[in-house]
C-alpha cells in the first residue's frame, strides 16, 4: 500500500466516513472573506475543503491561489481543475505548481461549457477531457509528462509530483450506464476517490452504489445545501442528474422565512444520515452558507 | 455539406460601402442546397439591396450571376459577367468560394455574402445539422458513426459528461447530448465494448493544431510538374 | 417519349420557351386530326382571352364553328382528365368561343398580295374551303366551283338545322372568304365546264374536292318505290325546303350518322313511327354514341343484325320490309363482309323506306374532260402527293380518303394545298407527315391526387319537346361556364422542366411536389407526362434550374411593372390574384378595377416566387397584396401553406431592406367572388395609402 499523501488520504484510508466542505473563490481579488469563512466554520470540522475552478464558466480568482491560502491557514484544499479553459500544456503546468504550493488533493473535472457562463464569447479548450487530465496526472506522477523531446523521446521531470487523485460522477443520471462506464475508465485512469454530483434520493443512490461496487474507490456523496424551495425547483428543472423530492420541496416551503437556514441544514443532515452507510463520506457544497455546516454536521450525527 | 447562412442585410451594406455597382455572385453548389446561396438567393439579395439602397438613399445598383461552384478555377469561364467591371463582388459563397474568388479578381473586392458555418446533413425539411468537424482524424468507426468532435459541444472524447439534460446538452435543450447518441448506437451495434475502451488525450495536430491544412494527390502534383517541364 | 436532358444552352438558343411544347405534344393535340394546339387555346379561353383562343382554332382548323357542334372530338378521347374524373369538354367550349366570337371576331390573316397561280377547286366542302383558304393565305388565286347555291358541303346541304344551325355554317365559311377565295356557286363542273375547259382557262393546278355527294342504293325487289328514299336526297330536300313523299311508319336501312340524321329528321317532319334497321349489332353500330342516345331518347327504336331483302307492297303502297339476320357484318381482318341467315327472316312493317347504308361519289366531274377513272372506277390518286394520274390535277377529301368527318376533310385539304405549293413553286411534292412524340397515359398514383372538379353540363332540350322542331337540341355553355371548363385543362405538357447543367440536386422539388413526380438521381428529372403544371417546383428551385415549357416564370415582374405603369401616379399598390375561380372578365380586365390597385391575374399563385413578391417594389409598386384562396379551395393541393410561406420570406426579406414587412398582404379571398375580393383589395389598399 502506497504511503497517503494526504489527510483526506489517509482518513478515506482508515476506513472513516469523511466530510469535505467547498469553497469558491470570489469575481475579484477580495478571497479574504471566502477563506475567513472556512476558518471560522470549515477548519477542524470537514476532512479537507474543495476550491472551486472558474465553476459554472463564471471568470473568478482560480482555485490554485484559494487552496494556497487554506494551505497558509491549515486548512487542507481539494484542487479542482476543469479541462474547460487550459490546454494539456497549462494543466500539466499548474498541477506542477500546485504540489510546489503543497497542494496533495486534485479532483480532475471536464467543466461547463462557456455558453453556461458569464463569457458565452469565450473559446472552449477541452484539449483533455477528464478521463485525459487523470492520465496526465498519472503521466507526470510517473516522472514524465505528455510531451516529447526533440528526439522523440519520453520528457523527464526534474521532481517528480504525487497527489491524491479524485474524480466525479452523476449517480441519479437520466442514463446512469454511460457514466459507470466513465468512471470505470476514470478508475483505470487513476482516479482514487469519487465526489459525486448532488444527490437528494437515498433509494437511487443505494442502488447506484450496488452498480459500482466493482469499481472499488471511495465515494464521497455530495450534498448541495437547499436555499429554499425556488432553488429546489430549479435544480429539478435545470440542473442534469438532480432530482429533490416533492416532499423536501414542501419542507422548504413550509419553513418560515427566519428558520430556513436551520430546516436547510436538517435536511442535509438527514440525507447525509440516511446514506452514511452506503458510502465512504459526503461531500458538503453550501454555496457561500458554510455557517450551516456545523449544524449539518450535528444534524447527520458526525459531530465530534 | 458545407452550411451556411446569410448575413444580415446591414452587415452587408456595411461592408459594401462606398462601392456602387455590385456583383451578387451566386454558387451552384453547397449553398444552393441548403437554400443560402444559390442563383435565386441571389436574385433575392440583390432586390434588397436595391430597395435598401433605395430606402436609405444610397446610390447602388446589384446585377446578379452565378456558376457551379466558387471554388474550382474553370468554373469562372462560365461567368456572364465581368467582376472587374464592378466595385464590388458580394460572394454567395461559402468561405472558400469567397476565398478563392478574391484571388482569381485580386483587383476587385470580393465580400461574403454568407456566414459559412460547418458541415451538415439535412436531418429534417428546412434543418440542417451539424455532423463533422473537419478534425482530419476521423473516430467514427468506434463512435458508432457520431462524431464526438462535432456533435458533443465540449468534444471530449471518452464519453457523456455531467451535463446531459433528458438526453440534450447542458448548453441547450435543442442540442442533442452527442455522447448519449453514441452510446445508444453502439448498444444498438452491439459495440458497447468501444465505449469502455480507454481513450488517450487526442492529437490535435490535424485539426488545425498544425497550421494550415492542404491535401495534395501526389500523382497529379508529379503529373502537372512533367508537363511544364 | 421524351428526348435528352435539356441545359440552360438549349434554353438560350430557343426564342420563346414556349417552342419546347414542340418537343412532345399533349395527346388531345396529338389525336386532333389537324392538330390543333388544344391546350393553347384551353388556356386562353380559360383567361377569358376569346379572340386569341379562336385564332389559336383557326390557325389549324378553318371550320372551328360546324366543329364546334358536330365533331366527333377525338381530342375529348384522348383527353387525360378521363383519368382523373371526365374529359375536359373541349368541343362544347369550342362551339361557345367561335359562336362567340363570330365571323367578324376571328383575326383574318389575309395575304398582302394575291398574285400567283390561279388554282381551280371543284366542291365548296370542308376539304375544298380548306384547301382554298390555305392557297390564298400563301398568295394564290383560288376559285371555287360548287354545284349547290351554297357553300359548305355535306354540312350546309345535308346536316339536320337541329344539329348545325346554318347561321353557324355561314361563320366559318364568311370567314374563309374573307381571305380572298373566289366563289362560284350553281355551276357543275362536268355539266357547265369541263375539267380540260379549267385548264384552258387557265388554272395552273385543279383540286378536286367533291366528296361523296350520293347515297349508296341496295339493288332488292321493290326498291324503286318512290317512297324508297336515298337518304342524302331525302335530307338534302329537307335543308332546301323541297317537298318530301314520307309516310307515317318509317323505316331507316342503316346505322351510321346519316342514318341517324335521316330518322330524327323524319320524326320531325311528323311520322308516327320511326326505326332504324341496320346489319351490326349495338355495339358495332357506327353512329356516334351521343347521336344514338339522343334518338333512343326521342322515341326512336334500333332493330340491329338484319338486313333488307324485298320491300313489300300492297296496292302500290309499302306495307313492310322482309329482313334477314345477320351472323357477322365484319371478318377477322375487320373488313366489311356480311353474312346471313338466310333462314332467319323477319318482316318489319312500314310504309317508308329510307336508304342510308352509305355515300358514294358522284363521278359526274369527269365528264368531258381528260382524266379516266382507274380499273375499280375511282379516282387515280397518290396518297404521298396528292395528286391523280394528270400531275396538275389533285384530289382531297372523301373523293379519295376513306370516308371521314369534318375535321378530317381539313386535314386532307390543307395537306393537298401544301402539294400543291410544292408543284407550282417547281419543286418535288415531298410531304412531311411526321409527328413529334405524345405524352402517354397518367399514372393512377398523379391521377388521385388531382383535385377534381365537375365537367360542365350542356343543357339539352327535353326529347320530347326538341323531336318536334328543328330548333337545336342543346345550348351552348356561358362565358363562366366555357372559363371554368376550360381550366379544367390540365396542360399537359406544359409543366416543368429541369436544366440539368444548373441543377444541384438539393432534391427542393422532390419534396415540395403535391404530385410526387421529381426523381433525382445524379440531376431532378421530372416527367412531363404526370407533371400538372403548378409551378410550385419553378417558384421554389433555389438554382432556377427549372422552366415551364408553357409559360415563361421570369415574366411576371415585367407584366406587374407594365400594370402598374398604367396607373396614375401616387401610392401605387400590386394585386397578384389566383385566378381559378375568377370570372372570364376579371381575367380581361372588365370588372371595375380598384383605384390605385394594379391587378395581374394568375391561373394559379402556386407559382408565385418570392422574387415575384419583391419585384413590384422596384417597379412602382408601394404595396403587394396577393389574393389567394384558402387552403383545401386552390387548384393545386398545398398551395395555400407553400405561398403563406413566401409571403412570410418576403416579409422578412422587406423588413431587413428597411421597408417593413407590413408592406406585403396576403388576402385568402379567391375562392369568395368579385365583389369580395374587390371589397379587400380596397380595404388593404386604403389602409396602405391612409
Amino acid at each position: 500500500m502506497t504511503e497517503a499523501v494526504s489527510h483526506l488520504q489517509k482518513a478515506l484510508a482508515a476506513g472513516r466516513f469523511v466530510v469535505t466542505g467547498e469553497i469558491g473563490p470570489p469575481k475579484g481579488t477580495n478571497l479574504g472573506p471566502v477563506i475567513h469563512e472556512a476558518e471560522h466554520y470549515l477548519k477542524g470540522r470537514v476532512v479537507a475543503v474543495n476550491v472551486t475552478d472558474i465553476q459554472t464558466a463564471v471568470m473568478r480568482a482560480g482555485s490554485l491561489v484559494g487552496c494556497k491560502l487554506l494551505l497558509d491557514h491549515g486548512i487542507e484544499p481539494v484542487f479542482q481543475m476543469v479541462t474547460r479553459d487550459r490546454n494539456r500544456l497549462a494543466l500539466q503546468s499548474d498541477l506542477l505548481s500546485a504540489y510546489i504550493l503543497g497542494v496533495r488533493n486534485v479532483l480532475a473535472l471536464t467543466g461547463d461549457h462557456v455558453a453556461m457562463g458569464d463569457h458565452p464569447e469565450a473559446k472552449p479548450v477541452y484539449d483533455l477531457d477528464s478521463v485525459g487530465l487523470l492520465q496526465a496526472i498519472a503521466r507526470l506522477e510517473s516522472g514524465s509528462d505528455l510531451g516529447r523531446d526533440p528526439k522523440g523521446n519520453p520528457n523527464q521531470l526534474d521532481g517528480v509530483p504525487k497527489f491524491f487523485k479524485g474524480c466525479c460522477v452523476t449517480p441519479c443520471a437520466e442514463e446512469v450506464e454511460p457514466q459507470i462506464i466513465k468512471l470505470e475508465k476514470k478508475a483505470a485512469a487513476g482516479a482514487q476517490f469519487v465526489q459525486t454530483q448532488a444527490v437528494y434520493d437515498p433509494a437511487a443512490f443505494e442502488k447506484f452504489m450496488k452498480r459500482i461496487a466493482h469499481i472499488k474507490i471511495p465515494v464521497l456523496v455530495g450534498i448541495v445545501v437547499l436555499k429554499s424551495a425556488g432553488m429546489a425547483k430549479y435544480m429539478n428543472r435545470s440542473v442534469p442528474g438532480v432530482q429533490v423530492p416533492d416532499a423536501i420541496i414542501k419542507e422548504l416551503a413550509a419553513a418560515p422565512k427566519e428558520n430556513l437556514k436551520k430546516v436547510a441544514a436538517e435536511i442535509a443532515g438527514r440525507l447525509v444520515r440516511e446514506m452514511k452507510g452506503m458510502c465512504q463520506g459526503a461531500h458538503l457544497m453550501t454555496l457561500g452558507w458554510d455557517d450551516v455546516v456545523p449544524d449539518i454536521l450535528q444534524s447527520a450525527g458526525l459531530a465530534p | 455539406m458545407i452550411v451556411a447562412e446569410r448575413k444580415p442585410l446591414d452587415q452587408i451594406l456595411e461592408a459594401l460601402a462606398p462601392a456602387r455597382r455590385i456583383l451578387v455572385l451566386g454558387c451552384g453548389s453547397c449553398v444552393t442546397v441548403c437554400l443560402t446561396g444559390g442563383e435565386k438567393q441571389a436574385d433575392e439579395l440583390a432586390a434588397q439591396l436595391r430597395l435598401a439602397a433605395r430606402q436609405k438613399g444610397l446610390d447602388l445598383t446589384a446585377e446578379v450571376d452565378c456558376i457551379t461552384r466558387q471554388c474550382d478555377r474553370e468554373f469562372a469561364q462560365n461567368l456572364k459577367a465581368d467582376p472587374s467591371t464592378y466595385d464590388a463582388v458580394l460572394s454567395m459563397a461559402c468561405g472558400v468560394g469567397v476565398g478563392f474568388m478574391s484571388e482569381l479578381f485580386p483587383q476587385v473586392p470580393v465580400l461574403p455574402g454568407l456566414n459559412t458555418t460547418f458541415y451538415g446533413a439535412n436531418v429534417a425539411s428546412g434543418v440542417w445539422a451539424e455532423y463533422c468537424h473537419g478534425c482530419g482524424d476521423c473516430v467514427l468507426a468506434w463512435t458508432g458513426g457520431i462524431c464526438p468532435i462535432a456533435r458533443c459541444s465540449k468534444s471530449l472524447i471518452n464519453g457523456t459528461c455531467g451535463g446531459t439534460n433528458k438526453g440534450k446538452c447542458e448548453v441547450s435543450k435543442d442540442m442533442d447530448c452527442g455522447w448519449l447518441l453514441i452510446y445508444n448506437r453502439l448498444k444498438t451495434l452491439g459495440r458497447l465494448e468501444e465505449l469502455k475502451k480507454l481513450r488517450a488525450p487526442r492529437d490535435w495536430r490535424k485539426d488545425r493544431g498544425a497550421g494550415v491544412r492542404r491535401l495534395t494527390h501526389q500523382e497529379l502534383v508529379k503529373l502537372e510538374e512533367e508537363a511544364k517541364a | 417519349m421524351r428526348d435528352a436532358d435539356l441545359t440552360s444552352k438549349d434554353v438560350a438558343r430557343l426564342a420563346a420557351t414556349t417552342d419546347l411544347m414542340e418537343r412532345e405534344w399533349a395527346p388531345c393535340r396529338y389525336g386532333c386530326p389537324v392538330h390543333a394546339d388544344v391546350r393553347g387555346y384551353l388556356e386562353a379561353i380559360a383567361e377569358g382571352r376569346w379572340r386569341e383562343a379562336i385564332d389559336i382554332i383557326r390557325d389549324r382548323l378553318p371550320f372551328a364553328s360546324v366543329c364546334g357542334r358536330i365533331c366527333h372530338h377525338p381530342c375529348e378521347v384522348n383527353c387525360r382528365r378521363t383519368d382523373v374524373d371526365q374529359p375536359v369538354a373541349i368541343r362544347e367550349v369550342k362551339r361557345f368561343v367561335a359562336e362567340w366570337q363570330g365571323a367578324g371576331g376571328s383575326t383574318v390573316h389575309k395575304a398582302a398580295v394575291q398574285d400567283k397561280a390561279r388554282i381551280a377547286i371543284v366542291g365548296a366542302g370542308p376539304s375544298g374551303l380548306s384547301a382554298a383558304l390555305e392557297l390564298a393565305k400563301r398568295g394564290y388565286r383560288p376559285t371555287v366551283f360548287e354545284k349547290f347555291p351554297v357553300a359548305g358541303g355535306i354540312p350546309a346541304t345535308a346536316i339536320p338545322t337541329y344539329r348545325l344551325p346554318r347561321d353557324v355554317l355561314r361563320i366559318d365559311t364568311d370567314w374563309i372568304l374573307a381571305h380572298g377565295v373566289e366563289l362560284r356557286t350553281g355551276l357543275e363542273i362536268g355539266k357547265d365546264k369541263s375539267l380540260d375547259d379549267l385548264r384552258q382557262e387557265g388554272f395552273a393546278a385543279i383540286i378536286l374536292a367533291t366528296g361523296l355527294s350520293t347515297s349508296r342504293l341496295l339493288p332488292m325487289p321493290g326498291a324503286d318505290h318512290p317512297r324508297v328514299l336515298p337518304a342524302l336526297r331525302f335530307l338534302t330536300d329537307v335543308v332546301f325546303g323541297r317537298p318530301v313523299d314520307l309516310g307515317q311508319d318509317v323505316l331507316v336501312v342503316g346505322g351510321g350518322n346519316v342514318a341517324v340524321d335521316a330518322a330524327r329528321t323524319a320524326l320531325r317532319l311528323g311520322a308516327a313511327r320511326v326505326r332504324m334497321m341496320f346489319l351490326e349489332s349495338l355495339d358495332e353500330m357506327p353512329a356516334y354514341k351521343w347521336e344514338q342516345d339522343e334518338a333512343l331518347e326521342e322515341g326512336i327504336t334500333f332493330t340491329p343484325r338484319r338486313g333488307p331483302t324485298e320491300v313489300l307492297m300492297k296496292g302500290g303502297r309499302i306495307v313492310g320490309v322482309k329482313a334477314r339476320g345477320v351472323t357477322r357484318v365484319f371478318d377477322e381482318n375487320k373488313r366489311f363482309d356480311p353474312r346471313y341467315d338466310d333462314a332467319d327472316v323477319i318482316t318489319l312493317d312500314c310504309d317508308t323506306v329510307i336508304l342510308a347504308i352509305g355515300q358514294a361519289a358522284d363521278m359526274g366531274f369527269l365528264r368531258g374532260g381528260s382524266l379516266w377513272t382507274d380499273a375499280r372506277g375511282r379516282v387515280p390518286w397518290t396518297p404521298a402527293t396528292q395528286q391523280t394520274s394528270l400531275p396538275w390535277v389533285f384530289a382531297c377529301g372523301e373523293i379519295v380518303t376513306p370516308p371521314g368527318s369534318v375535321v378530317e376533310a381539313c386535314a386532307s385539304g390543307r395537306r393537298v394545298a401544301e402539294a400543291v405549293d410544292l408543284f407550282l413553286s417547281g419543286r418535288e411534292i415531298g410531304l412531311d407527315d411526321t409527328l413529334p412524340p405524345h405524352i402517354d397515359k397518367m399514372t393512377a398514383g398523379v391521377g388521385e391526387k388531382v383535385v377534381k372538379a365537375p365537367r360542365e353540363a350542356v343543357a339539352a332540350e327535353p326529347p320530347h319537346e326538341r323531336k318536334t322542331s328543328f330548333t337545336p337540341v342543346d345550348r351552348n355553355l356561358s362565358a363562366e361556364a366555357a372559363a371554368r371548363e376550360a381550366r379544367r385543362c390540365m396542360s399537359c405538357g406544359a409543366g416543368a422542366e429541369v436544366l440539368v447543367d444548373k441543377c444541384a440536386a438539393c432534391l427542393t422539388c422532390l419534396r415540395v411536389c403535391p404530385f410526387e413526380i421529381p426523381k433525382v438521381t445524379d440531376v431532378a428529372r421530372i416527367d412531363s407526362v404526370l407533371c400538372q403544371s403548378c409551378g410550385i417546383c419553378i417558384a421554389e428551385c433555389p438554382a432556377n434550374a427549372i422552366i415551364a415549357r408553357g409559360w415563361n416564370p421570369k415574366s411576371l415582374p415585367a407584366r406587374a411593372g407594365a400594370t402598374l405603369a398604367a396607373l396614375p401616379a401616387g401610392g401605387k399598390t400590386l394585386a397578384y390574384i389566383g385566378g381559378y375561380r375568377a370570372m372570364p372578365a376579371d381575367w380581361r380586365g372588365e370588372s371595375e378595377a380598384v383605384p390605385g390597385v394594379a391587378e395581374v391575374y394568375l391561373p394559379s399563385v402556386a407559382r408565385l416566387s418570392v422574387m415575384d413578391l419583391l419585384a413590384p417594389f422596384e417597379r412602382g409598386a408601394e404595396r403587394v397584396l396577393v389574393v389567394a384562396c384558402p387552403d383545401g379551395a386552390d387548384r393545386y393541393p398545398r398551395t395555400a401553406q407553400r405561398l403563406r410561406r413566401r409571403v412570410d420570406q418576403a416579409r422578412q426579406l422587406l423588413a431587413e431592406a428597411g421597408l417593413g414587412a407590413d408592406r406585403l398582404g396576403l388576402l385568402e379571398v379567391a375562392d369568395q367572388g368579385r365583389p369580395a375580393i374587390r371589397e379587400a383589395l380596397a380595404a388593404a389598399h386604403q389602409v396602405a395609402i391612409r
